[in-house]
């Protein structure tokens, strides 16, 4: 029988596990903003195409939502985080802007530094 | 994904920015001779352009002080020295190798944020304790929540707390609740234990009604779990089985991930009997409210989730005594909550080393109005509102002045300049003559008009006010008339008397808080614009150029009779022959402002 802080060790090792089985360990991980602010602004079409890139073969590359970092006037917001680098965060993202993040941040590398917050 | 991110130690780019702690005790730690030393050494190694130094505010670890954090592969230096930035700069920032003997690790709970966020102003002169996971984590997916030490507060107190200890950290935090009125935690928490009771529940208020207020919004949609957490802890402090989340229907977002949030926490064990093997058994439920901002307030809360119209009762007895259903019952705010697990976690005596004297830890607040950046910001209590207002939410647009700020929502009073130097805590910003309230802070500037911001206030409360005490219910209707009128170039001498009289007369004749603070905003206007409120009575005049029936639009020499005014015009209060000087019927103009924006030769005055 666990204790309560061996049982919460225990599920936060799986939680983990599952994370890193969704692909946490790509080179990059892409963060969309999804609360309702963000969704208001746009960002469910901006997932549309961070979606639909993979769908169309785009790998190496985890796909997260998640909640508002409190930058209202900036959303949609999107985080592309890739380990040893200064994570790069993108403001106004239109979908135009997200296809443009697909073709030349994730693929190509090259960081778009006129949309950067 | 703190487990993941931190084996970050291999750092591949170039690049670095560095974030110094540019809290109170940092300072007089001698940080300032830090960040010189650094700007020489940069600049020793041409390393001035390619890295950079941000300022952050308090890190909440004043005892290691000063901090020094690099990112990226977020590795934190503390007691940092002088004699110490040679070695960082060359090892670290030339050769990119740590300098182990430096490093500190500490896995605490708060600023997380800080591994994606730290790099940026705005982001880094915040602490966030609430929202310490917001816009970092997929706040529908539990595994998230659990990879960052989620739930593991609530098995440390099932395992080597008791209700009494945990209700003793709480406590000793000094942990006072967010939703507005400051009431110490630990003593509600105590004061619901105490009493003898076969049934007892928690609430979590989210009812979050001020009108530009998103706080709760935002932790709930970007971290539901720690709120769930929060409760568990209180309905084991307490001795209760049952929570309810109390949240209008307006956040359809917000409820659907508490559902998810309710229905994974069962999935795992986490709701129900036998909480993670122990003897504990607790479950949540959510109730939905209408959106009447009334039931904000405790008891009219309680009345709503009992199914009668949410009213509000006089206290006492308390809910802590009787609640809801007529039992013992604890309620707090959703930010109170979510400050919970980092209580337990990170602990009490860390805890009550942030914030001021009287006021620890942290308070989010929503920023909106005229401000460069608007946001959700969470800052130390102490943080002066020109650090929120300048520092990080960068100032007042477009060059123009500062006028005030108003904190605290619908309820709270308006500060000119010269109070933005207030520390803020409970105690200073009711001494300023404004209250903490949930968070709400609308930035001013000087293109607004005063009365009618007092105006717009009085219209929601008065509107919101349920009708039980009539000094609240009549009275806000008539301070609501008289403010009108006054826009409206009909008011009369010893109006603003009036205003005052009434005021006051509603503050204290008024069973709840909302009655009690609706007439602020008019209160501390007058108190710090009487002159405004002067000339819209005595000269008919609105400097902000607010209030249109104030106004009145006159064509001056410049006039060339292009037509293009008379021909804009609505209501053809404009005559004149073509190429000659035009006029304005001030009988028929309805001070539109139509003609002033179309005249290309700045031949119409505003005045």
């Amino acid at each position: 029988m666990l204790t309560p802080l061996q049982a919460i060790k225990k599920k936060r090792a799986e939680a983990v596990n599952r994370i890193v089985s969704k692909g946490y360990l790509s080179t990059k991980r892409v963060y969309v903003g999804m609360a309702t602010c963000e969704i208001a602004a746009g960002s469910k079409e901006v997932m549309d195409v961070f979606r639909q890139a993979i769908a169309n073969g785009l790998t190496d590359v985890y796909l997260s939502q998640k909640g508002c970092a409190g930058r209202c006037n900036l959303e949609p917001t999107v985080e592309v985080v890739e380990e040893g680098k200064i994570p790069v965060k993108y403001g106004r993202v239109t979908p135009q802007r997200a296809r443009d993040i697909v073709e030349r941040h994730l693929k190509k590398g090259e960081i778009i530094a006129e949309w950067v917050i | 994904m703190g487990d993941l991110t931190e084996r970050t130690m291999d750092v591949k780019e170039t690049r670095y920015k560095l974030t110094l702690c540019d809290g109170t005790a940092c300072i007089h730690n001698h940080s300032k001779a830090v960040q010189q030393a650094l700007e020489t050494e940069l600049d020793k190694h041409g390393l001035k352009d390619s890295v950079s130094i941000h300022l952050s505010g308090c890190l909440g670890m004043c005892t290691k002080g000063p901090i020094l954090i690099v990112n990226p592969g977020y590795i934190m230096y503390g007691r940092v020295q002088v004699e110490d930035v040679p070695e960082i700069v060359e090892s670290h920032l030339v050769n990119n190798k740590a300098v182990t003997r430096l490093i500190i690790t500490e896995d605490h709970l708060y600023n997380r944020f800080f591994r994606i966020f730290g790099d940026v102003d705005f982001f880094g002169k915040q602490m966030r304790i609430a929202l310490r996971n917001c816009g970092i984590i997929d706040p529908e997916n539990i595994d998230n929540y659990l990879s960052l030490r989620g739930y593991e507060a609530l098995a440390k107190a099932l395992e080597t707390m008791t209700p009494g200890q945990v209700i003793e950290e709480v406590k000793k935090s000094g942990l006072r609740g967010r939703g507005g009125a400051g009431f110490p935690t630990g003593l509600k928490w105590e004061f619901t234990a105490n009493q003898d009771s076969d049934e007892k529940y928690v609430i979590c208020n989210a009812d979050e009604g001020d009108p530009g207020a998103f706080m709760d919004r935002s932790a709930i949609e970007g971290d539901p779990h720690t709120v769930l957490e929060g409760m568990m802890i209180g309905g084991y402090a307490i001795g209760a089985g049952k929570g309810i989340i109390y949240i209008r229907a307006e956040y359809p977002l917000a409820i659907k991930r508490l559902e998810k949030a309710i229905a994974s926490a069962r999935e795992h064990g986490l709701l129900g009997e036998n909480i993670l093997g122990s003897d504990f058994a607790f479950d949540i439920e959510i109730r939905l409210g209408a959106g009447a901002f009334v039931c904000g307030e405790e008891t009219a809360l309680i009345h709503s989730i009992e199914g009668h119209r949410g009213m509000p009762r006089p206290r006492p007895p308390y809910p802590s005594v009787k609640g809801l259903f007529g039992k013992p019952t604890l309620i707090n705010n959703v930010e109170t909550w979510a400050n919970i697990p980092v209580i337990l976690l990170d602990g009490a005596d860390w805890f009550n080393t942030v914030g001021t004297e009287t006021s620890k830890g942290t308070k989010v607040f929503a920023v909106a109005g005229r401000v460069q950046n608007t946001g959700l910001v969470e800052v130390p209590m102490g943080t002066t509102l020109r650090e929120i207002i300048y520092d990080i939410c960068g100032g007042i647009p477009n060059g123009k002045r500062f006028k005030a700020v108003q904190t605290g929502g619908p309820s709270g009073g308006c500060l000119p300049e010269h109070y933005l130097d207030t520390e803020i805590d409970y105690e200073s910003l009711a001494k300023a003559g404004s209250i903490m309230g949930s968070g709400g802070m609308i930035v001013i500037d000087e293109d607004s008009c005063m009365v009618s911001l007092a105006r717009f206030f009085l219209e929601f409360t008065q509107d919101e006010s349920c009708g039980k005490c009539t000094p609240c219910r009549e009275g806000t209707k008539r301070m609501y008339e008289i403010l009108t009128r006054i826009t409206e170039g009909q008011g009369q001498p010893g109006d603003i008397e009036k205003l005052q009289r009434l005021g006051e007369m509603i503050k204290h004749s008024s069973l709840c808080g909302l009655g009690q603070s609706a007439p602020n905003p008019v209160l501390s206007t007058i108190e710090n614009f009487r002159e405004e409120y002067e000339e819209h009575i005595q000269d008919k005049k609105c400097r902000a150029g607010q209030c249109t029936a104030l106004l009145s639009y006159t064509i001056n020499d410049k006039c060339v009779g292009c037509g293009a005014c008379k021909r804009v015009c609505p209501v053809n209060a404009i005559e004149g022959v073509r190429k000659e000087k035009h006029r304005i019927l001030q009988e028929v103009c309805i001070r539109c402002g139509q003609c002033y924006e179309v005249c290309k030769f700045d031949a119409i005055t505003k005045a």
